[in-house]
């Protein structure tokens, strides 16, 4: 049995997804998130969205929490105290020594997340090799503790140099702190992270244990709350470098739960890429203040091996999620030279646009999309309807100083935001090797059934998917999080048959660590290899297949070849020097079981069908959409643009020249009429 | 040597004005130049992640750019904003070089690297690439200009050379692509004269790749939007990007300011070079008069007129662009004036392998001149060096040759809205970064005994200045140095009342206990055991210390950013 739900908690609103697997239905719910006590907001979704006879058959609960990033962006975390080798204290403060902005002559960095009365030394230094230089004196660490029990440290980070090579100080000092009575929790850098990178490792490490203590709270009184309700099923967090992890893991490593919205848009993509074998596709998650963009190869999205959240390094894998400041609340702004601007500002939910009549005044690509038409009537949600008088008074003061009609500035608005949104897209794939107009473009979030055909036109991609419950897709796409583990350690090798032999025994530790987290059963293995050429710094992760035992079986050269043919495929060249492994990397993958979707379509009657002037971008000029429900299209209706289709959470804008087809995966396809051939 | 000097040369930064009537949409304005900036940041990614060297992957020293055929900027990659502010004149060069617009083909690129042509030493090479359409018509040109760890020359990198040509080896524009075929002649002869072979050949295969991902990124837009309309968008885009920097001089009162530094010495003698630079505000327009400058030295601490102008680009373009990526509109109010055969107007032969170090002092004396009018607008004086050390030796155990060098992070000037931030490159080289010890352990036989800041480095202040940072470097195996450290003699000014930091020192700890200064220094053999420390300044402070919020003080003091008797010798007002 495998019904499930899905609940995702963003800024303004809680999203969730109850699939039935009865039934094979769906059933969305929506509850302002409570910021305060988030679990609030989640409780309710689950009683609004589950009916209180299934909680009991309920066998996943997958979520997606903000608990994290909010005690990061809001600074209010755990009291952290950090170890560091002596002569090493400031590495926070430190950092590589760029700034964000270089053309800020007065940039400066955000207070470090451990002041620096709290970053104590500690004598000890291991070598490069992994040889001890200096012994570790333990003296160090308990004059430590004393002044952390005075200043009210609840949790100790543990960052030595080249720890990732020989973690035996790190442990020496996890002993003492225990010895001498210190009960709070305690992250040890090597078991956060086994790459190099002391910046990047430290920052890791605290931000863990900076979050813990939230994190923990939050997800037991979520979880107590949840058994309150009926529920007994597995209760499931997403993870930043995709797939999910058990409440009892994500308490005790956090810092992999720091993204989940995106993630999840990107892990639901990949599940639909995979089920309907849709090859490449290229993610726009549309929401009202950003534009995420992602590429799924394979059917599953790109993972790097380090992401970046309020300006700080996160050493995890990370799926490879693009943001920019783009979406419904963008702003549209005259700048100082006079050109026409679109964000990063956004008006947000609240005020938000100027249609929504809350106090916005400032323009926003809402605005800009309801004044062409794009928008039909403008019910949008289902609950709020849009004014577009106030959206037009809005652009009138941006179209004035360009001497623009407001229509103009519209137009003008969602062609600079659609352009940026492509730009995002064409440097994800671009530097990848990889060439967008091959693959498939998959639109959601609230707005972005609305750019499907822009983007397409404007990157020349002929084909387009916009997956069911599309303003609702993040928390679609937990229900398919399976359940995920890794683990990296970095160890430089020339690549060899002994050295793979060398790296297969890391992969066994490794696999026997992630093993021990949690007894996991029914898992895949997953092996990677961070390589590159003797000389280079950055590495390429290659995939390796081997289902049963780590690389036994698989000869260097073959690996060689492996290497080579994916450095091509991503650079353009191959060369001539010898072949480094630098990282090795585990994963433990159980998939959920699989489940079966229904779609049940709703009568059209003739309120459902209408024609709206609306504005087209392919032709130019103003045509009659045809307008129609979502939920009125039968499986296998197909009709030619110009149309706009109305759902409850999304509206999807099919420019002319596009044609739609409702397919039986509750998926609209759509595509360039012009092009023949399959969707 | 008295070099020759002769009258001073006003030179326009940026080509061109606005005619206020160009006939393109600010919307296809907007889209045309995020286009661009995008296709500039995917050349920046690629040479990043292709390329051998740790200068180029780790520390990011290279600029990008994309030039119109006129050799107008276009867009560029935030990187290195002191090496951008030189692009067009390595473009304008390769071209000249090879003979003009007309002996260009579709696939050629050309290796440029003179440094009275770049404005740069040999290591910093050129590659440039001219742009087709249809394999037709030039349109433009996409470059890079990176630092290869050695090209051969004296030393893999000199304080104490006396002529251009100890340098290192010259690439005057020759094509390393004809046709889009590799010139193996080309590339054998960089590898040859290079002390780091492998490294040469790994970063010239990078920029390579960096100016093809360009070259297809400038068409993918030119394409877009037809190469008539594209023209007019790129007119538009240049008149807002103009508009910015004169809208904010506009508000400055018209006159001339005066600032003043001084360089420690030249290399070779002991004596400082004091120098001046005239910032004149003409209603939008905003002249930098170098013509006080002493004659060209005889150590190479001369600047050529490319990095000359390129670091008046970057001063003015920081202080009034509006934060954003510059392109050739925002360089038009600038005019840069200079005497050929001066220090910031050298000719051949004269030695110019520390031209980036008096062009960083310059631009702490620009916004010297600009807080006699506008104090408000600038920084006080940052730590005002790289600090830089470059690395080499042979390998116990392989007997392979390496080589590995950086920049050095300095505290940064206070300033009207706050403190100066803490370890930070300087500003020139504004994205660069070092390296994390952990990779450079790893590779090089060193071992780091600390990075840390040091506590009462910044200029107090009623803003503080940052705070400088202390590095020990000690050696596992045998090793040379070259160290280029400037500003040792002079501390970093405060504005407005605030006081001076501490200026930057190195001093090298031999096994045997006796030490030695080290600020400019080629060839130092620095042996297994010794220890070089680099404690690198702080920034000045901004407003009297005794107008300093006391609980800042405090805070400061609990922290341990200063000491006590720091605090008590400043701040006694915190005291009280």
């Amino acid at each position: 049995m495998a019904t499930r739900v899905g609940v995702d908690v963003g800024g303004t609103f809680t999203d969730l997804i109850f699939f039935d697997d009865a039934t094979g239905e769906t059933l969305v719910a929506k509850e302002p998130t409570t910021p305060e006590a988030p679990e609030q907001g989640v409780i309710r979704a689950f009683e609004t969205g589950v009916p209180s006879e299934q909680r009991r058959t309920v066998q996943f609960f997958l979520h997606g929490t903000t608990v994290g990033l909010n005690a990061l962006l809001e600074r209010k975390g755990a009291v952290v105290g950090l170890l560091a080798t002596a002569g090493f204290r400031d590495i926070l403060e430190v950092k590589r020594g760029d700034r964000d902005d270089p053309y800020d002559l007065f940039c400066n960095h955000p207070p470090p997340l451990v002041p620096r009365r709290l970053r104590l030394p500690v004598t000890e230094r291991m070598l490069a090799t992994g040889e001890i230089r200096t012994p570790i004196d333990e003296d160090d660490v308990r004059h430590a503790l004393q002044t952390f029990l005075e200043e009210g440290v609840t949790t100790v980070a543990v960052a030595f140099m080249n720890a990732y090579r020989n973690p035996a100080h790190e442990l020496a000092a996890e002993r003492v702190l225990r010895e001498e009575g210190f009960d709070g929790a305690i992250s040890l850098s090597h078991q956060v992270s086994g790459e190099y990178r002391e910046y990047e490792r430290t920052c890791t490490t605290v931000i863990d244990a900076f979050v813990r203590p939230c994190m923990a709270s939050y997800l037991e009184r979520l979880s107590v709350r949840l058994n309150d309700t009926g529920f007994d099923g597995s209760m499931l967090v997403t993870r930043c470098g995709g797939g999910s992890l058990t409440f009892e893991e994500a308490e005790a490593r956090p810092f992999e739960t720091i993204l989940s919205g995106p993630v999840a848009g990107a892990e639901g993509a990949a599940e639909l890429a995979r089920r309907l074998e849709l090859g490449d596709v290229v993610t726009a998650d549309v929401g009202g203040t950003s534009f995420d963009t992602s590429v799924i190869t394979d059917g599953r999205p790109r993972v790097v091996n380090e992401g970046r959240v309020v300006g700080l390094p996160v050493q995890t894998p990370w799926v490879d999620v693009r943001s920019i400041g783009a979406g419904g609340g963008s702003i549209v702004e005259v700048d100082i030279g006079g050109l026409l601007r679109v964000g990063p500002r956004s008006a947000g939910a609240d005020p938000g646009p100027a249609a929504y009549d809350r106090g916005g005044r400032q323009p926003t690509v809402t605005d800009a999309a309801l004044v062409l038409g794009m928008l039909g009537d403008g019910k949008l949600a289902g609950e709020l309807a849009l004014d577009a008088d106030r959206a037009r008074a809005a652009l009138a003061t941006v179209a004035e100083p360009l001497s623009f009609t407001v229509e103009q500035a519209a137009q003008g608005a969602l062609t600079v935001v659609t352009s940026n949104m492509a730009n995002a897209i064409r440097e994800i794939t671009v530097e990848q090797g990889q060439d967008p107009r091959q693959g498939r473009l998959m639109a959601f979030g609230g707005a972005g059934p609305l750019f499907g055909t822009l983007l397409a036109r404007e990157l020349d991609i002929t084909r387009i998917v916009i997956p069911p419950h599309a303003g609702n897709f993040s928390a679609w796409g937990l229900l398919g999080a399976d359940l995920t583990r890794t683990a990296a350690r970095t160890h430089i090798l020339q690549l060899t048959a002994e050295s793979l032999a060398i790296a297969g025994g890391i992969l066994d530790e490794l696999f026997d660590d992630l093993a021990a987290r949690n007894g996991a059963a029914e898992a895949t293995r997953e092996v990677g290899l961070d390589m590159r050429y003797a000389g280079q710094e950055h590495t390429l992760t290659i995939a390796l297949g081997t289902p049963r035992a780590s690389l036994v079986g698989v000869g260097a050269e073959a690996v060689a070849e492996t290497f080579t043919d994916e450095y091509e495929r991503t650079f353009g060249h191959a060369m001539e020097e010898a072949i480094e492994i630098v990282s090795a990397r585990a994963t433990l993958r159980t998939p959920l079981p699989r489940r079966a979707e229904r779609f049940t379509v709703t009568s059209a009657t003739d309120a459902d069908v209408g024609s709206f002037r609306a504005y087209s971008f392919a032709s130019g000029r103003w045509l009659d959409f045809e307008l129609v429900q979502r939920a009125t299209l039968a499986v296998g209706t197909e009709l030619a643009g110009p149309a706009i289709v109305l759902e409850d959470t999304a509206t999807t804008y099919v420019d002319a020249g596009f044609s739609l087809r409702v397919d039986g995966s509750g998926c609209l396809f759509m595509r360039d009429s012009h092009e023949a051939g399959p969707n | 040597m008295t070099l020759p000097t002769s009258e001073p040369i006003l030179y326009r930064a940026g080509i061109g004005s606005s005619t206020g009537v160009v006939d393109a949409d600010p919307v296809s304005t907007e889209v045309v130049r995020h286009s661009l900036n995008s296709a500039a940041n995917q050349m920046k990614r690629a040479l990043i992640r292709t390329a051998f060297s740790p200068v180029i992957y780790e520390v990011l020293d290279f600029a990008v750019a994309i030039y119109d055929r006129q050799i107008r900027l276009l867009a560029q990659a935030p990187s290195l904003p002191f090496f951008m502010g030189t692009m067009n004149f390595c473009v304008e060069a390769a071209v000249e070089a090879v003979g003009g617009e007309e002996r260009l083909d579709p696939g050629d690129i050309i290796l440029y690297n003179y440094p009275y042509g770049t404005g740069s030493h040999p290591q910093d090479a050129a590659v440039v690439m001219p742009v087709f359409v249809d394999g037709a018509e030039l349109v433009g040109y996409t470059t890079t200009k990176g630092h290869w760890l050695d090209i051969g020359g004296k030393d893999p990198y000199s304080t104490d050379t006396v002529d251009v040509h100890q340098e290192g080896t010259i690439f005057p524009g020759v094509k390393l692509f004809r046709k889009g075929e590799l010139v193996e002649d080309i590339l054998r002869m960089a590898t040859a004269n290079s002390r780091v072979p492998k490294m040469v050949a790994g970063d010239i295969n990078a920029e390579v790749a960096a100016v093809r991902v360009g070259a297809a990124g400038l068409l993918r837009v030119i394409n877009r939007y037809g190469l008539e309309a594209f023209a007019a968008s790129v007119e538009r885009m240049f008149d807002h990007g103009e508009a910015v920097v004169r809208s904010y001089f506009e508000k400055i009162p018209d006159g001339r300011y005066v600032g003043r530094g001084e360089m420690d010495d030249d290399g070779i003698s002991d004596a400082p070079v004091p120098f001046e630079i005239v910032v004149e505000v003409d209603g939008s327009t905003v002249r930098l008069d170098y013509s006080g400058a002493p004659d060209a030295q005889v150590g190479p601490i001369n600047c050529p007129i490319a990095s000359t102008v390129s670091a008046s680009r970057i001063a003015i373009t920081m202080l009034a662009g509006g934060g954003e990526a510059p392109n050739e509109g925002h360089f038009r109010p600038i005019e840069v004036v200079a005497r050929p055969g001066s220090m910031f107007h050298p000719e051949p032969p004269s030695p110019c392998f520390l031209y980036g170090w008096p062009a960083m002092q310059s631009l702490e004396v620009i916004y010297d001149a600009v807080s006699k009018v506008m104090p408000e607008a600038v920084p006080a004086c940052s730590g005002g060096d790289i600090c830089a050390l470059v690395w080499w030796g042979i390998r116990e155990e392989t007997s392979e040759p390496w080589a590995d060098g950086s920049p050095h992070p300095v505290g940064q000037g206070a300033h009207a809205h706050g403190d100066g931030a803490s370890s930070l490159i300087h500003h020139a080289e504004a994205a660069t970064r070092f390296s994390p010890t952990e990779v450079w352990e790893a590779r090089n036989p060193w071992l780091l005994e600390k990075i840390e800041l040091a506590p009462d480095s910044c200029g107090p202040g009623k803003h503080r200045g940052g705070l400088g940072v202390d590095m020990h470097f000690h050696m596992i195996e045998d090793a040379y140095v070259t160290a280029a450290v400037e500003r040792t003699k002079n501390e970093p000014w405060g504005l407005e009342g605030g006081l001076p930091a501490r200026p930057n020192c190195g001093m090298l700890y031999h096994v045997d206990g006796t030490t030695e200064p080290v600020a400019k220094a080629t060839r130092l053999a620095v042996p297994k055991g010794a220890t070089l420390v680099l404690q690198n300044g702080g920034g000045g402070g901004y407003g009297p210390p005794s107008e300093r919020d006391p609980k800042a003080v405090h805070e400061d003091l609990r922290e341990g950013y200063i000491t006590e008797g720091h605090a008590r010798e400043h701040y006694p007002h915190a005291f009280e």
